[in-house]
């Protein structure tokens, strides 16, 4: 249905999207929204998930780290399918795209992304130099873009920008404290090393949103305060109340939790 | 529509332009004060309707990709413009999983009037306004047209990348990211990138016109065989001697020459990552 909106004269030249029949997607909105039916719910995540992923990605192509906005993604996508109204007869992928975006955007605005940029960019250029210095010690003369893309998983974009902000941003040392953390003294170098289970985020992927329910409420609030507020876990244990200690063991648990939870959930499924 | 972009850009319709086309947009960005919300809102939009022209308008071949940037007041209009299919279906994102039909929902979401126009000469203007809070007027003086990207589209198949920039104000932020992509992609070092680097600044300084003297005109080819980089910019500030310039030219270019191009100075200049 929504192939037919858009791709009338190309639907020959390319294989169209698998596009579900229009009335089991309805079907499942119906028994959503309808019937509560928290599987319905989940059948329609897991095909729409593709989508938020994709917006996320050609959104947040300067956001760091990216699985913060694919979580916020994932909750736009979430809100999408509450309040889609099936029977207008409209493809849910034109509701959903500028639902998805609309958060995508409200989390820039009210996170200060435009103020926190430049330090994603900053520590960028702190790894690609440190790249580019090991490097030509390793190689004997300098790296190619190319090469540092690929020495730290990054697109030669990404690595373009970075050199951009060292040639723009030479003359401020990189160790110099970053904003907003003068209390404890962090520097972008140590911010770079707490990695606070990001990555195992990303592996997590997907279906992290749908389980997040399954958190207890404080756990769920440390996990937003980390990856959506872009908080420091001392940051989070002032605001909680505990040591930063319990915060990094509550974060670890929590992250345990949803891997066991997705896990739980593949094997379902 | 203003009848003088502040930006008119041109280069064949490949995935890999796209990137150029971001960089630009990130150099009129920071000249303008445009903050980084606005720059990615944009910078979305522009790269979906880029990415049409590239996958749609030419079929499987390539052709070329025009786009001029117009700064005014409050608002940012970008003009993406093909001469290939015509009104065609906007769907992009083939072969890629869940982005069927993204493109045009999401620069609908993005730009605040968007508008499809079929261009006397064949192919498609995508016209795409944003509203924006720049810090900085940069008013484009009244008469001077960009005399070349606008009117030669042809030979862009080399990988060359043509640019009218004006005013003087966004050269240097210009040039300087679209020179260190083309020598990123002309397999430079990141030392031989940061010579690149540094030459664009001073050809930027050198070549940076009065205020109201019109646009510059940049020609890039990227030579990835070669690690070379071949650049002609003009016209010259007129008059002036090379100066500065010329130490860094003698410093850093392997080759350069001026030359007469009807009234004005035109600079060529080679870099290689060999030197």
């Amino acid at each position: 249905m929504s192939s037919a909106t858009y791709s009338p004269a190309a639907s020959g030249t390319q294989p169209a999207t698998p596009v579900f029949a229009a009335e089991g997607e309805a079907a499942l909105f119906n028994r959503w929204q309808g019937h509560a039916d928290t599987a319905a719910r989940e059948a329609l995540v897991s095909r729409y998930m593709p989508l938020a992923r994709s917006l996320a990605r050609r959104y947040g192509r300067s956001s760091e780290p990216f699985e913060d906005l694919l979580q916020v993604a994932s909750l736009g996508l979430l809100k999408a399918i509450d309040r889609f109204d099936a029977s207008r007869g409209f493809p849910f992928r034109a509701f959903a795209v500028p639902t998805i975006l609309g958060e995508m955007r409200r989390y820039f605005r009210d996170s200060g992304w435009a103020v926190h940029v430049p330090r994603s960019v900053q520590e960028r250029a702190l790894k690609v130099r440190g790249a580019q210095e090991g490097l030509t010690n390793q190689a004997g003369r300098a790296p190619t873009v190319g090469q540092i893309a690929q020495f730290l998983e990054l697109d030669t974009e990404e690595v373009i920008d970075a050199l951009q902000a060292i040639q723009s941003y030479e003359t401020v040392s990189l160790d110099a404290q970053a904003p907003g953390a003068e209390e404890d003294g962090a520097s972008y170098g140590d911010s770079l090393g707490e990695e606070d289970g990001r990555y195992e985020l990303v592996e997590l992927g997907a279906t992290v949103a749908s389980v997040m329910s399954h958190l207890p409420e404080r756990e769920r609030r440390i996990l937003h305060m980390r990856f959506v507020e872009d908080l420091t876990q001392s940051e989070i244990a002032e605001r909680i109340g505990v040591s930063q200690m319990q915060v990094s063991r509550l974060l670890r648990r929590s992250l345990e939790q949803l891997r066991t939870l997705t896990g739980g959930a593949a094997e379902g499924s | 529509m203003a009848e003088n972009p502040n930006v008119c850009l041109s280069l064949e319709s490949r995935p890999e332009n796209v990137l150029i086309v971001r960089q630009v947009l990130s150099g009129v960005a920071e000249a303008a004060g445009i903050n980084a919300l606005e720059l990615n809102d944009i910078s979305t939009a522009v790269s979906e309707a880029c990415n049409n022209v590239v996958q749609h308008a030419y079929g499987d071949a390539h052709g070329p990709m025009e786009v001029e940037l117009y700064l005014q007041p409050g608002t940012l209009c970008a003009i993406v413009r093909d001469h290939g299919a015509g009104i065609r279906p906007l769907i992009d994102g083939a072969g890629e999983e869940g982005a069927v039909g993204i493109g045009l929902p999401l620069i609908l979401a993005l730009a605040t009037r968007v508008e499809f126009v079929d261009p006397p000469g064949g192919g498609l203007e995508v016209h795409l306004e944003f509203k924006v809070t720049a810090e900085h007027t940069l008013t484009v003086p009244a008469g001077s047209i960009p005399a070349w990207s606008r009117h030669s589209t042809s030979d862009l198949a080399d990988g060359t990348v043509r640019l009218d920039i004006a005013p003087a104000e966004i050269v240097r932020a210009v040039m300087g990211r679209v020179v260190c992509a083309l020598a990123a992609r002309a397999a430079f070092s990141t030392d031989g990138i940061a010579h690149a680097q540094e030459l664009a600044d001073s050809l930027a300084a050198h070549t940076a016109n009065p205020p109201g003297t019109g646009h510059l005109r940049v020609g890039i080819i990227p030579a990835p065989g070669a690690r070379a980089l071949e650049m002609r910019v003009g016209p010259l500030r007129s008059g002036a001697e090379l100066g500065d310039l010329e130490h860094v030219l003698s410093r850093l270019a392997e080759d350069y020459s001026v030359t007469r191009d009807g009234p004005s100075e035109v600079l060529a200049v080679r870099l290689t990552e060999t030197r």
